[in-house]
């Protein structure tokens, strides 16, 4: 990969980027409305009172001026504070993002893992009872809407059945550590973590099926299969290492919307992530929050987009020359 | 599936398993506190209690901080807290306050007169948001430390009452009132039945009895407030019997829920209320027409609102909209008590009359001219359009609108819809651009700040803010204001409830905010694990988050508290490790098996 390529798809991100930091400050402030307000109806509040909210939340100036504001504190890495909470917003989205970092990794390797395998199944032997039965278990979880199946699961695991907890991350009367604590936590993650597996698998499973059969129309597999090569070596040697780059591209991409999608499967788990911030404080409104959490998202799209573009050129060799 | 891969499914489904045994060995090794575990739906936004607004705050500090006075469950009548009598001078102005004995903080350091004295000077001072409507105007001091004096500097009828949060001189001096706001308040010191044990964001809440509490031990030896972003989920978790109690119980749950035997379902009544607000602004006080905009001319007529009021069928809306949840209502109810909502007679009441409302506006002048259905302004004027304002984050909105518009459509009146979220609509409000809109408020114990929202200050006049004001009617009645300014220094209550019951009747006859219904907090809690319930107020009011949350330490255990997941962990455990072992020893399809004909289809690819 040339230098040239490189500086050239990271200087095209930054640009998104750059984008986004603004488009993200005017996105939020279309709703014309005054959050002091909103936040405190009801109140008594004195004018100093209310000048001195004002202040606090940074609304004390033009909106010009507010947006350099937001400018110069992101030079500084700062995100500003919460309206509601009034910690930083930083503080409030690490806290945050570890919970929707393990449940959105944990898931996702497992749907590519089950639907990649699911895929190449399916199309090696396209046709037939075994391709059928997958397609069609593919194609009707590539349809349920999330919060559906999350329900679902919910109500037969947790409610019928009994056997997992119905939301939240961990025992609230548990003061374990260590190792009794993971297995508290495990129990609380395994619905929403199967949710959102079985949410994505469909679609790795039928992008690897259809670019399986692409592959297996070219003439170098009929060439290892002339060779005599076992079928096994034929598919795992030849065809699945060159089926796989559609997917690759597809992961990285979905992995960065899966970061703020999980809004659905969050709230129905109670599953305190990215996603149950985005939705308190798009009630509150919290303006830094909402700035700081969409900054995050787009961010991370952008990011594994680029790394998608980057991974992409490494495993196949046309698209850095081109 | 391959003999690695099927190694590897066999290994997770048998970590799965093992997990789960392992957090029931967990359970089963945790000592068995009382635990008493309630759902609820939006987390804490601060434990400060100075500055923090959500239900959930306060039913934080109703556990953790005691008052200098207390108030009865059943009516809010002022009864001992902190201190155990007081006493009146100057003509209602001092009141001297004598508190309990060895009174002691959670943490074992003592709490006397100086901690009260402490909080009243602060929050007036520093100008905390929580407390100023109580402590703007009054002085404390603490002569010794067993007794408290303060001093108002106006007549207060909220007096002997004094319901601030008391909190710690000893941890609060340390904070500077820079960094003031910023303070999480997650110390735990309290003197009420309960102090902060354990918070984690986005999940819960737990909360350990106090055994320095005056009162006494409580019965129950912890509380967790368990979060839930899913109210269905919650309901579930309060049948499996996850929960002891849940606020905020889904509408389209709440009847099915009280068919479960051992679940008692509540409509608590707070003084609660949704209202139809009619922009009724008339000219005064004045304001920038420019930079306002201005109602229908024809809600500037009492007669056109009161044909309104007739065409409003509030029975129908709660029935129908309300999924049957909530009480029909007359006059603005702005207390939680109910002794403050005057009855109207039914001679003064406006009762849903489609006939009475056409005859009205016949009578007014307001004739269909141009013979479109529509009523036109007097004189062969416009057409009469309301402009009426859907709220997007209330699910009643829209069905509550559209029984509105249709009934208004029967006696002539046009209505135009628009949906707003709240956000938007505080802004229409202020700015004036608006004829109709649903909205609720939720009044304090007192009715004064609920009172104060209707007076003429309230109405905006300054557009470089104009959502700084609470009068959503725009009305502006001097009478009214006159009256309000009596009850603020009514020091006799019977007098106060009556001026009161004046400045509602009037307000009800006005016609320019009709309340639909009073509507009620929807909880629900079991039967089996505790007794000792307490509604606030009784009978009506709600068991918890109610205004001094007396139920908890009123709670006794029925049986000893069991861990409900046990059971559940080992089948569930048992389950998976059994499923592991299935994948693990299920033999390998013979490679024949794999070997299939290539379908024909794939044939002809080559």
């Amino acid at each position: 990969m040339s230098p040239r390529f490189v500086t050239g798809k990271v200087f095209g991100s930054l640009g998104t980027l750059a984008f986004v930091i603004v488009f993200n400050f005017f996105l939020f402030r279309v709703v014309e409305g005054n959050p002091v307000a909103t936040l405190f109806r009801g109140r008594n509040l004195t004018d100093a009172q209310r000048l001195a909210l004002r202040h606090q939340f940074g609304l004390d100036g033009s909106k010009l001026d507010q947006f350099w504001h937001y400018l110069v504190q992101l030079g500084h890495l700062n995100l500003g504070r919460s309206y509601e909470t009034n910690a930083t917003v930083f503080s409030e989205i690490a806290a945050a993002a570890w919970p929707t970092i393990a449940l959105v990794g944990i898931s996702t390797l497992l749907s590519t893992v089950i639907g990649v395998a699911m895929g190449i199944v399916a199309a090696w032997r396209r046709g037939s009872i075994r391709d059928h039965t997958l397609t069609s278990f593919t194609m009707t979880t590539y349809a349920m809407p999330d919060f559906w199946l999350g329900m679902l699961l919910l109500i037969v695991f947790a409610v019928l059945l009994g056997w997992l907890p119905i939301g939240g991350i961990s025992d609230p009367t548990s003061n374990a550590t260590g190792p009794a604590k993971l297995a508290d936590e495990t129990k609380h993650l395994i619905l929403p973590c199967l949710t959102l597996a079985v949410a994505y698998l469909g679609e790795y499973a039928i992008v690897m099926r259809s670019s399986l059969l692409d592959t297996m129309r070219e003439d170098y597999l009929v060439l290892a299969r002339a060779k005599g090569l076992r079928d096994a070596l034929v598919r795992r040697r030849h065809a699945v290492p060159n089926a796989l780059l559609p997917v690759v591209t597809l992961i990285a991409i979905n992995f960065g919307f899966v970061l703020s999608g999980a809004i659905a499967v969050e709230s129905i788990y109670s599953w305190p992530g990215l996603g149950h911030a985005t939705y308190a404080a798009i009630r509150a409104p919290d303006l830094p929050m909402l700035q700081g959490l969409f900054l995050v998202f787009s961010a991370s799209v952008i990011f594994f987009n680029l790394l998608a573009d980057l991974a992409y050129a490494y495993l196949d060799p046309r698209v850095r020359t081109s | 599936m391959s003999g690695r891969r099927r190694i590897v499914t066999a290994a997770l489904c048998g970590a799965v398993g093992l997990a789960l045994l392992a957090g029931v060995g967990a359970a089963a090794h945790r000592a068995n506190p009382v635990t008493l575990t309630v759902g609820f739906g939006q987390d804490v936004d601060t434990f400060l209690p100075a500055t923090g607004v959500l239900v959930i705050d306060y039913e934080v500090w109703n556990l953790q901080y005691a008052t200098l006075t207390d108030k009865a469950a059943g009516d809010f009548k002022t009864i001992p807290g902190l201190a155990s009598s007081w006493k009146s001078s100057n003509h209602g102005l001092t009141w001297t306050y004598t508190m309990r004995p060895n009174l002691k903080w959670s943490d074992g350091q003592p709490l006397t007169s100086a901690d009260v004295a402490y909080t009243i000077n602060r929050s007036r001072t520093d100008g905390w948001l929580n407390y100023t409507s109580t402590t703007a105007n009054i002085k404390a001091t603490a002569p010794n430390p067993r007794t408290v004096v303060l001093r108002t500097s106006v007549p207060d009828p909220k007096l002997p009452t004094m319901d601030v949060y008391v909190v710690p001189k000893h941890v609060y001096e340390k904070i500077s009132k820079k960094s003031f706001t910023k303070y999480p308040a997650q110390d735990g010191v309290g003197s009420g039945p309960f102090t902060l044990d354990k918070y984690v964001k986005g999940q819960y809440i737990r909360m350990k009895a106090n055994p320095n509490y005056w009162h006494g031990k409580p019965a129950v030896d912890q509380v967790v407030f368990r979060l839930f972003t899913n109210e269905d989920a919650k309901v579930f978790a309060l049948k499996k019997g996850e929960i002891d109690a849940a606020q905020d119980i889904p509408a389209s749950a709440f009847a099915d829920l009280g068919k479960v035997k051992g679940i008692v379902t509540i409509q608590g009544q707070q003084g609660g209320f949704d209202e139809l607000a009619l922009n009724s602004y008339a000219g005064k006080p004045p304001r920038d027409t420019t930079k306002f905009g201005a109602p229908n001319p024809a809600l500037k007529d009492l007669r056109f609102r009161q044909a309104i009021a007739y065409s409003i069928n509030k029975a129908a809306i709660v029935a129908r909209a309300y999924n049957g949840i909530g009480t029909p209502a007359d006059a603005l109810s702005p207390a939680a008590n109910p002794e403050w909502t005057p009855k109207i007679p039914a001679s003064q009441r406006y009762d849903f009359d489609l006939g009475k409302a056409k005859k009205l506006l016949d009578a007014a002048g307001y004739k269909d001219t141009d013979g479109n259905g529509i009523r036109n302004l007097p004189g062969g004027g416009k057409d009469i359009v309301l402009r009426y304002r859907i709220r997007s984050e209330s699910g009643y909105s829209a069905p509550t609108a559209q029984f509105i518009t249709s009934w208004l459509k029967d006696v002539g009146i046009g209505t135009k819809t628009a949906v707003f979220n709240d956000t938007q609509l505080t802004s229409e409000i202020g700015k004036g651009a608006y004829d109709l809109f649903v909205w609720g408020w939720t009044p304090f114990v007192d009715p004064d700040p609920e009172l104060s929202y209707f007076k003429c200050d309230q109405v905006a006049v300054d557009a470089k803010d104009f959502t700084n004001y609470y009068n959503d009617a725009s009305w502006c009645d001097p009478v009214y204001d006159k009256l309000y300014a009596k009850q603020k220094v009514e020091l006799n209550h019977a007098k106060r409830v009556a001026i009161v019951h004046q400045m509602l009747t009037r307000m009800y006859r006005n016609a320019g905010y009709d309340i639909i219904e009073y509507s009620p907090d929807l909880q629900a809690y079991r039967t089996d694990r505790f007794t000792g319930w307490l509604r606030q107020p009784a009978n009506t009011g709600p068991v918890i988050f109610s205004n001094t949350s007396p139920s908890y330490a009123n709670l006794k255990p029925i049986k000893a508290s069991k861990s409900s997941l046990a059971p559940d962990g080992i089948a569930g455990g048992v389950f998976f490790l059994l499923l592991g072992s299935l994948i693990a020893v299920r033999r390998r399809p013979t490679s024949d098996g794999d070997q299939q004909p290539v379908p024909a289809r794939r044939a002809s690819r080559g």
